[in-house]
């Protein structure tokens, strides 16, 4: 039952006014009542009296579409604590309004100077609104930089979301605008992803995005050889639960520059999980969706796929903290799966798969995959290790990124070299012994440990069985006429690093090289 | 990277090395001694602008050592901290001219 009501209600008009609710009412004690008080301007305390005993005979009861004049009173008088009582949702228009971002929930629309509305795609969004700013708060607690909504309001037909951004950019308009400033858009956003995937985030607070990745997986079953589906929900069940924080939607539309701030924004993705499944997204963001179809990423971020493909590149070499190629390929190759696995999912879910460019997307995100399953035996990766082929060739890249990971600790050049230097003669070794004639792959780990600071660096490979340390050591006393070169460099490593050692385990090849900073 | 600047004068030969002597630059180093010292009976190594060496650069060095015995001197130059360390480990300041 619905009693609506209007205009004032005062000392003037109660008594009449309870009268007619009373009829309305007749009959029906105990029934649940909805004051509809959305044409209410006004409700002195002899009109809540009369509201206080109709609820006698109906205490289920609340009041609705309340204006905030009405609220301030209900609230004051501690009506709002005994009945539930719902605001009325202030209308916002976004005819004209520009659109400054998009995430998978809605649209993100500047109402004006100081002012966005978040506008739902789901027109029963009130659940996602309340998630929303939950999450939100809940990151803002953590440490995160972010915008929490304070109004609830009616966009059309759809609900909306407040948020104050005052003079705020996007980073992809910045990106379209101002290509000078790439480098430090990289800087920012990714000093940002950082901080998010540094946050610890209390059990249960947010969902774990394995458990989604694990979904789309399964479904994946059905279109892809056995053998391959198996391996991708393998791959993706041995990623072990991680409890920090990952966005889930951090493309360049959703972090804003607000005067000199950073601010991330578009969080009801926000979720706990291994970072692959953050750069799986943003791989999809830059790459990804747009692969098919370069003008995509036009429509979408207002920039080119050449940028973005620039932006992505330049991002995972920072995040990695590395310019070495084969640790970026490595890493990026790990993205794609989980990426196009997501792709697939959605393409075929959406129907799109009726359409010709449907089916032709599948089927070439089909074929990437399956090239890609094929060469991944972990979805994990790690900034201290660079796998490769132990090759010569490669040898630069092992050098650039070890130096990369002494950088970081301030190693004096001295230390440098002769880490450089045992390094090279390893990894040479292992190029030209370990699967002569034949090819293999190296692994090469970096670890500081403090106190002293050590630098540990492992080689580890599977070929023959060999112990380079067994070899005689040469006699460095002789002349030039009677010296031999052989067996100068691993002579070398042992004189210039505090503690080389080798073992042979699990079919595996594993030399420890360790220097004292 | 390793850049070779090369100077030939009257029997006289200057390799002024800058960047790294190491596996993948070091055989560079060798065509480039071992193609140009047949008239020459005083080799200059400048290690000025070298900042890394490794047993691959060692080995070239003794065979230009080898080579240029018996038929004048071969002298090392502007050698760092660094690497006069290696050179101590290894025995090859014993062997080698450094200046």
């Amino acid at each position: 039952m619905t009693i609506k009501l209007n205009g004032r209600i005062d000392s003037n008009n109660a008594a009449e006014i309870e009268n007619d609710i009373l009829a309305q009412l007749s009959g029906q004690e105990g029934a649940p009542v909805e004051i509809d008080a959305s044409g209410l301007e006004y409700i002195s305390s002899a009109g809540l009296r009369v509201l206080l005993r109709i609820r006698k005979n109906h205490p289920d009861m609340r009041i609705t579409g309340v204006n905030s004049e009405v609220w301030e009173i209900l609230d004051m008088t501690g009506f709002t604590e005994m009945i539930p009582v719902e605001k009325a949702y202030r209308v916002v228009s976004i005819e004209g309004a520009e659109e400054i971002g998009r995430g998978a929930n809605g649209t993100i629309y500047r109402i004006d100077r100081d002012n966005v509305v978040k506008v739902y795609n789901n027109a029963d969004a009130l659940a996602d609104i309340q998630h929303e700013r939950e999450v939100a708060k809940l990151a803002l607690i953590l440490g995160i930089p972010t915008a929490i909504s304070y109004d609830v309001v009616k966009v059309g037909e759809s609900y909306g979301s407040v948020f104050e951004l005052l003079n705020a950019r996007s980073f992809s308009k910045i990106l379209a605008n101002e290509p000078e400033r790439m480098d430090w858009c990289v800087k920012e956003y990714v000093e940002l992803l950082g901080k998010i995937h540094s946050t610890v985030v209390p059990e249960g607070k947010l969902p774990d995005m394995k458990d989604t990745a694990l979904a789309w997986a399964r479904f994946m079953q059905d279109h892809l050889p056995a053998e391959a589906g198996n391996k991708l929900l393998a791959l993706i069940g041995s990623i072990p639960h991680d409890d920090h924080m990952i966005h889930g939607d951090y493309h360049t539309k959703n972090v804003e520059l607000q005067n000199d701030e950073v601010l991330l924004i578009d969080m009801d993705t926000l979720a706990v999980g291994h970072p692959i499944f953050e750069l799986a997204s943003m791989f999809n963001a830059f790459i990804g969706f747009s692969e098919y179809d370069h003008e995509n990423i036009k429509r979408f971020q207002g920039f080119d796929f050449e940028t973005g493909s620039t932006f992505w590149h330049k991002t995972l070499s920072a995040y990695l903290g590395t310019r070495c190629e084969t640790k970026i390929r490595e890493v990026e190759d790990k993205a794609r799966i989980i990426g196009y696995t997501r792709l697939i999912r959605r393409t075929i879910v959406r129907g799109e798969t009726e359409t010709e460019e449907g089916r032709e997307k599948v089927k070439m995100w089909t074929e990437e995959l399956l090239g890609l399953l094929d060469k991944t035996d972990t979805l994990l990766f790690s900034r201290n290790e660079l796998e490769l082929e132990a090759a010569t060739g490669n040898l630069d890249e092992v050098q650039l990124f070890v130096d990369e990971r002494l950088a970081e600790v301030d190693c004096p050049p001295k230390a440098q070299m002769q880490i450089g230097v045992a390094v090279e003669e390893i990894f040479v070794n292992i190029a030209s012994y370990a699967y002569a004639p034949d090819k293999g792959k190296a692994t090469v780990r970096v670890e500081v440990t403090e106190d002293p600071v050590t630098v540990t660096v492992t080689f580890v490979d599977h070929g023959v069985p060999y112990d380079p340390l067994a070899k005689e050591d040469p006699d460095v006393t002789l002349p030039a006429e009677k010296r031999e070169i052989g067996g100068l460099g691993i002579f070398m490593t042992k004189q210039i690093m505090d503690d080389v050692a080798y073992e042979y385990r699990d079919g595996q090849n594993i030399l420890t090289l360790k220097k004292n900073l | 990277m390793l850049n070779i600047n090369k100077t030939v004068e009257n029997g006289k030969a200057v390799f002024a090395l800058e960047g790294r002597l190491d596996t993948v630059t070091a055989p560079d180093l060798e065509n480039e001694v071992m193609g140009s010292i047949e008239d020459v009976n005083e080799l200059t190594l400048d290690f000025a602008g070298l900042d890394y060496i490794s047993s691959a650069g060692l080995r070239v060095l003794l065979a230009a050592q080898k080579k240029m015995k018996g038929r004048g001197s071969m002298t090392v130059t502007n050698v760092n901290g660094s690497i006069m360390d290696i050179f101590e480990v290894t025995g090859f300041s014993e062997i080698l001219t450094i200046e």
